[in-house]
């Protein structure tokens, strides 16, 4: 074993020492925090070596120490202070503070019949044994080691529960506020969202952080949608330039049920989201749609990994990116179809723009098809501006910052538009422009 | 108006425009005409600034100042308009959007406040109309899946919107069929007036039987060979261009 591994396996148990190995939570969630903290200590660290981090470095986030963020600081107070309204006003609210619910700023009354929405640390600790059957079973805590920090460490995060044929009647909408304004953080929400038998909601989730709050967020998202359920669901992550971002979603698709999902990545210093999909019956269709923007001294990072072992499911998942300055984008995509997955329908795209030489790229998109009688394709490039485009539009009187801002936007565009909702759709392109924004500027430095 | 004097023009150390000289003043409409490759399109490019091309020599004023100085967009700020002969697509921006920016951009420069909703709403309908163009068009992305005809349509459409002092339209007649020939020319026509000038690249006497010129030119191998009024295409139409270009030998 070399130092560098000796030091990052420190770094986690430096973490573990933290807390006391049981809280007191009920019996199921001390369990599961048990067996996580042993498994923090066994499972494989993560480096170079391993395929699933050779293009995102994590030694940047071992050489640093954070601390458990605890509920120290008046959170409430502080996220009071800053504008953090969210753009639909009919939407149920739910506000997170470093991972915990903060009702005093929430809007989650007048619930309808069938419908629980807020904390899950309330949710567990008012009736873990009925949430065992889905909590920790889409996101397994033997398998991916921050997966087992998030178990080991979890408190709280995002609870929805839909009862059978529920369908909810206004959007959710959950601001995961981040805030260490004095010591690094380590940040870690435990999200559950359980869609039963044709139940149907839309969600939002956005991530962002105060000023340059510096810390490292560990989420765990589980979605599981049941037999015919249907979950629209928006993720919009943007983050200070001294944030370090990894969450992994679990996503467990029931028979015929349906999953969209727009995910935009618009920054923080080191940001990652890891996505696996898994069917557990025929007739389900999954859409993911993520956009990426990254720019100096920035990383950001998609993974999917889609399991087709059952016959008849769909998806479709298309990611676009843009890169500048010295910015590092990755995208690594697996649909792997397995021998009995026949009529299976599987389709991966990833298009990347770079605007600066120095900016960079790693694009591997795979599909692996066991199957014989399947439509499954994939796709990737990496390109550039079109000079002649851009003439097009100078030619027209657009100067030479805003034809490239329109034709980024429009690169972006078919992503932008996966999003159904106007209000999010604006919102969204609104950021986006202004990022661009900063991008143009920067490239005009240079 | 427009004073190109002696122009000489290379692409990657080919020389394609080889003395050339222009006078067009306001009010007038020049057919440009010449064999495949001669360097029409490429006159067409060095007056609205497209990069790639070297400009080796002689000068180009337009209303006493020196063209190729400006900046691409502020020569459409100053009324240059080209209508190219082959348009680009542009994916994901909305055709609608780009020309209110277009518009706006111009009346910024221009010192005028951007044109509200409302009435540009009005002015692209109206517009839409004089080209016979569909609004669903508007609502697409610029030139994508717009067949050949569409597209010339299109730049048609923004030309009547941003009414430009020196319009060039380089083969805008090709690939149009007949109803949409008389649709663009009468675009073109509504455009005439005495402080506009418009040169119109073409290869066919058809064009012209609509949108009468007041001067033809001939242009061959990077010169202007041969000029003189309507009854030169009609010339050209019975004769080829092969006595001529024994001229410019
Ligand atoms: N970017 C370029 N690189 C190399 N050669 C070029 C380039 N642009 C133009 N040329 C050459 O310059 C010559 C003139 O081209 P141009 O497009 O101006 O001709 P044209 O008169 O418009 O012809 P047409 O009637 O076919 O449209 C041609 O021989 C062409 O191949
Ligand atoms: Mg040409």
């Amino acid at each position: 074993m070399s130092s560098k591994t000796v030091e990052s396996r420190s770094w986690f148990e430096q973490l573990l020492q933290h807390e006391a190995p049981v809280t007191n939570e009920p019996a199921v969630v001390d369990e599961e925090r048990l067996a996580a903290r042993a498994a923090v200590q066994e499972l494989p660290l993560p480096g170079r070596r391993q395929e699933l981090w050779r293009y995102s470095s994590v030694s940047e986030i071992f050489e640093q120490s954070f601390e458990p963020a605890t509920e120290d600081l008046d959170v409430e107070l502080m996220a009071e202070s800053g504008d953090w309204l969210l753009p639909d006003t009919q939407a149920y609210r739910l506000l997170f503070v470093n991972g915990r619910f903060a009702p005093a700023l929430s809007n989650v009354q007048e619930l309808p019949e069938g419908v629980r929405l807020g904390s899950l640390r309330t949710a567990l600790h008012a009736d873990a044994q009925s949430l065992a059957i889905w909590f920790g079973q889409a996101a397994k805590h033997d398998t991916h080691i921050f997966t087992a920090l998030n178990t080991a460490l979890m408190h709280d995060g995002l609870f929805i529960h839909l009862a059978a044929e529920t369908k909810l009647d206004r959007p959710i909408e959950v601001m995961h506020l981040n805030l260490a304004p004095e010591k690094p953080l380590l940040i870690q929400p435990r999200n559950l969202v359980v869609l039963e038998r044709g139940a149907q909601a839309e969600l939002t989730e956005r991530y962002r952080s105060s000023g340059d709050s510096h810390y490292f967020h560990n989420g765990v998202s589980e979605i599981v949608l049941e037999e015919g359920a249907e979950l629209e669901h928006y993720r919009l992550q943007m983050e200070s330039n001294k944030a370090y971002h990894l969450h992994q979603g679990f996503l467990a698709q029931g028979a015929n049920s349906r999953y969209r999902n727009t995910t935009l990545a618009l920054g923080g210093k080191w940001s990652r989201y890891d996505l696996q999909v898994r069917f557990k019956a025929e007739g389900a269709d999954c859409e993911t749609n993520g956009l990426y923007l990254v720019g100096e001294h920035q990383l950001t990072d998609q993974h999917l990994d889609v399991l087709h072992d059952t016959p008849h499911n769909s998806g479709r998942h298309n990611y676009k990116g843009i890169a500048y300055s010295s910015g590092k984008a990755v995208f690594d995509g697996r649909i792997l179809v397995a021998k009995d997955a026949q009529k299976t329908d599987a389709h991966l795209s990833n298009k990347n723009l770079l605007l600066s030489r120095r900016a960079e790229v790693d694009t591997k998109p795979q599909l692996e098809i066991y199957a014989d009688d399947v439509q499954c394709s994939h796709g990737t490039t990496v390109g550039q501006l079109d000079p002649q485009q851009r003439f097009y539009l100078q030619s027209r009187g657009l100067d030479a910052d805003t034809a490239r801002k329109m034709l980024c936007i429009g690169f972006a565009s078919e992503v932008l538009e996966s999003i159904k909702r106007e209000a999010i759709r604006d919102y969204t392109l609104s950021r986006m422009q202004g990022a661009l924004d900063n991008v143009i500027e920067k490239l005009n430095e240079q | 108006m427009l004073s190109i004097k002696n122009l000489t023009a290379s692409v990657d150390d080919k020389p394609i425009l080889n003395g050339l000289d222009l006078e067009v003043k306001p009010g007038e409409v020049h057919a440009i005409m010449g064999p495949n490759g001669s360097g029409k399109s490429t006159l067409a490019h060095i007056l609205s600034g497209r990069e790639g091309y070297e400009v080796t020599g002689g000068e180009v004023k337009y209303d006493g100042e020196d063209l190729l100085e400006l900046p691409i967009e502020e020569r459409a700020h100053k009324g240059v308009f080209l209508a190219m002969q082959y348009p680009v697509e542009l994916p994901g921006v909305n055709n609608m959007n780009f020309l209110r920016e277009a518009l706006n951009a111009k009346r910024r420069a221009g010192g005028e406040d951007d044109m509200d909703a409302v009435t540009f709403m009005k002015l692209i309908r109206e517009k839409a109309k004089l080209v016979q163009m569909d609004e669903k068009f508007l609502k697409r992305s610029v030139n994508v899946g717009f067949s050949g005809g569409e597209k010339k349509r299109n730049e048609i459409l923004q030309m009547a919107i941003l009414e430009p002092r020196l319009a060039i339209l380089d083969e805008t007649d090709s690939g149009l069929d007949i109803d949409a020939l008389r649709i663009v020319s009468e675009g073109v026509n509504a455009l005439r007036s005495a402080d506009r000038a418009i040169i119109l690249v073409t290869h066919y006497q058809r064009l012209l039987d609509y949108i009468e010129p007041d001067h033809v030119h001939v242009l061959a191998k990077g010169r202007i060979v041969r000029s003189g009024d309507k009854s030169l295409a009609r010339e050209l139409e019975e004769r080829g261009y092969g006595w001529l270009e024994e001229d410019a030998a």
